[in-house]
């Protein structure tokens, strides 16, 4: 595993700072390699951070639009009272920490059932209720036609594309870093035999609630990225599904509960929609969801799990019907 | 409060909360049997509003006959369902099937936007409009016949489940499937059969929404949502706790809507299903707490 390490190391520092070059190679303002490349980072970590709660953790969640919508929320309200600047890491951190702390308060009464069902429902309810009060926030959130903000900020897109670099990066470091202390064990545990893993003496809501609030940090980031290129924070658009949708559907093809499936994936379906979008601009979005059928249904493991077979190969086998009712 | 407002409030309550109830019973069934969160509920029910919709449209069908078309059709499709995605991955836990359920939601909205377009569809029909006055109350006529196709639906399950072999296969199955495999039930037919019913409940659900509701492709999502909750409410595997929690959940939302600005109500809805998720998962009218493991 070491040796391994050291030599991928190389590679991936070959191919971060590749990465890093594009937008001084390329001409960030008309280059689309740019624009794609920044939209594939920012799902790579939108993936991974829905890859730690459900890959890793198997807690379902189907409200990451929320914490993501949340990020974008923070950042505008803040930004228009000017308590932040543009590309403020201060308003990033405190975007990724709101969504944090709401996860802590959603997650610990839902995650303390045993049943993973409940999380699922909570949180797919919890993306339309935060919808639904930034709808009626008033002059708080400026209600359903969004909080629209100083473009004449934006001068070119290369800083956005190294904070997606940088979060994809992050995303990746956390994710490898969790995969490979103790917590991960934990996780994998608690994700592979609950029952088990709570009579080894592992604090399962505690490792669950800890996954939880980390992926709604790496989503909350992404959203407060995303206000800060798009300038218009409404409500349809950041608390929008397809913010879950995607990042599932990438997941899932790549590989959940790998550390470079998402990746793959991410990069992989950002490339598919944009070529549907360039050939069939109509129809393209019913081929996510095909798509998460197919994968689901003949490549349960992944196009990771295609070459090679990770340790959750045991997961599919597991009878989960029999749980008493 | 004037008391005569307080009981119209209640009756539309009532009338309102049995849509959810039946989309409810599906999930419950689903859910009771094959431990699937059937997300793409609403969205079917959607699919089936639709299927009255052109029906009345093209060949001047009326909706109240087009349920002998639409209700088969939807049973069709729930063995379609079943057999085509669902069978392979029955077992594989909650997983995949949750995110096939959430798959075919996208699939079927998008499918429906870009067949339909995304304009909001209502049937007019000349009774539409009529009310019915009782004790001084309006009572609309087709929010009415909803109402009673939700009740017969109801009524339809229960005896089914309750007074055939098949039926009791099913309970029998939701009860503990290991012991009902024991005891020679197919899971693959008990699960074909939930599903069909599932999904005729969904077709019902879907002629009751074309007459009473303006729906467009995407509103599915939002109702399966209520319906989630009314399953919530009721708590899990409990088909009449589902059609109880739906009329809880519609008399709270139409108490909440007179009270408060349309938007908030909704707010209040999804604030009682998360605390209901949170504090009390087997659900308001369960009797046996066990159901919680």
């Amino acid at each position: 595993m070491k040796r391994m390490n050291r030599k991928s190391l190389g590679l991936w520092i070959v191919l971060l700072a590749a990465c890093a070059a594009v937008p001084f190679v390329f001409d960030p303002e008309n280059s689309y390699i740019v624009y794609f490349l920044f939209m594939a980072f920012t799902y790579v970590a939108l993936s991974q951070a829905w890859n730690i709660v459900a890959g890793y953790t198997g807690q379902v969640s189907l409200g990451h639009h929320a914490f993501f919508g949340l990020g974008g929320y923070v950042i505008a309200i803040l930004w228009s009272r000017e308590l932040i600047g543009y590309l403020d890491p201060v308003g990033m951190l405190a975007a990724g920490c709101a969504a944090a702390i709401l996860a802590i308060i959603v997650g610990i009464p839902l995650l303390s059932k045993l049943r993973g069902d409940y999380f699922a429902l909570g949180t797919l309810g919890l993306g339309e209720i935060l919808r639904l009060i930034t709808v009626q926030g008033g002059a708080f959130t400026a209600g359903p036609t969004g909080i629209l903000l100083p473009s004449s900020s934006f001068n070119t897109l290369t800083p956005h594309y190294l904070i997606a670099l940088f979060l994809a990066v992050f995303a990746l470091c956390v994710t490898w870093y969790m995969a490979r202390s103790k917590i991960g064990l934990a996780l994998v545990a608690i994700r592979d035999d609950e029952a088990a893993a709570a009579a080894s003496g592992i604090n399962i809501l505690k490792f669950k609630v800890l996954a939880f609030a980390v992926g709604a940090f790496l989503a909350g980031l992404c959203g407060a990225l995303q206000a800060y290129y798009l300038f218009h924070v409404e409500p349809q658009g950041f608390y929008n599904l397809n913010w879950t949708l995607y990042p599932v559907l990438m997941c899932v093809l790549g590989g959940a509960g790998t550390l470079s499936g998402p990746v793959i994936g991410a990069v992989f379906l950002c490339a598919v929609f944009e070529l549907a979008k360039y050939a069939l601009p109509e129809i393209h979005p019913i081929f996510s969801g095909v798509l998460i059928i197919l994968a689901i249904m003949f490549v349960p493991k992944g196009l990771v799990g295609l070459k090679l077979s990770p340790m959750r190969g045991r997961k599919k086998g597991a009878v989960k019907i029999s749980e008493p009712s | 409060m004037p008391v005569d407002i307080f009981f119209q409030l209640l009756i539309n309550g009532i009338l309102f909360g049995t849509m959810y109830g039946i989309a409810a019973i599906g999930l419950s069934l689903i859910f009771g049997t094959m431990r699937i969160i059937f997300i793409a509920q609403g969205t079917l029910i959607i699919l089936a509003a639709y299927g009255s919709f052109w029906l009345f449209h093209l060949w001047g069908i009326d909706p109240y006959i087009s349920i002998l078309l639409v209700v088969p059709m939807s049973l069709i499709l729930g063995v379609a369902l079943y057999q085509g995605l669902f069978r392979k991955v029955a077992r594989a836990g909650q997983f995949p099937t949750l995110l096939i359920a959430f798959g075919l939601m996208a699939l079927l909205e998008n499918l429906m936007f870009v067949l339909f377009t995304g304009n909001s569809r209502a049937i007019a029909i000349k009774y539409s409009s009529y009310a019915l006055s009782v004790f001084g109350l309006n009572v609309s006529f087709v929010r009415l016949v909803a109402f009673a196709m939700a009740v017969l639906g109801t009524a339809a399950v229960t005896f089914f489940l309750k007074r055939t072999l098949m039926g009791k296969a099913v309970r029998a199955a939701s009860e503990s499937l290991e012991y009902a495999m024991l005891v020679g039930i197919t899971p693959h037919t008990v699960n074909t059969v939930t599903f069909a019913l599932g999904m005729g409940l969904a077709g019902l659900a879907g002629v009751a929404t074309a007459t009473t509701y303006a729906f467009d492709p995407f509103s599915g999502f939002v109702f399966g949502l209520k319906a989630m909750i009314a399953l919530a409410l009721g708590g899990m595997g409990n088909v009449m706790g589902a059609l109880l929690g739906g009329i809880v959940l519609g008399v709270v939302e139409n108490y909440g809507a007179f009270f408060l600005t349309g938007g908030w109500a909704d707010v209040i809805s999804y604030a009682v299903f998360l605390l209901v998720l949170m504090f009390k998962p087997e659900g308001l009218f369960s009797r046996d707490t066990s159901a919680k493991l």
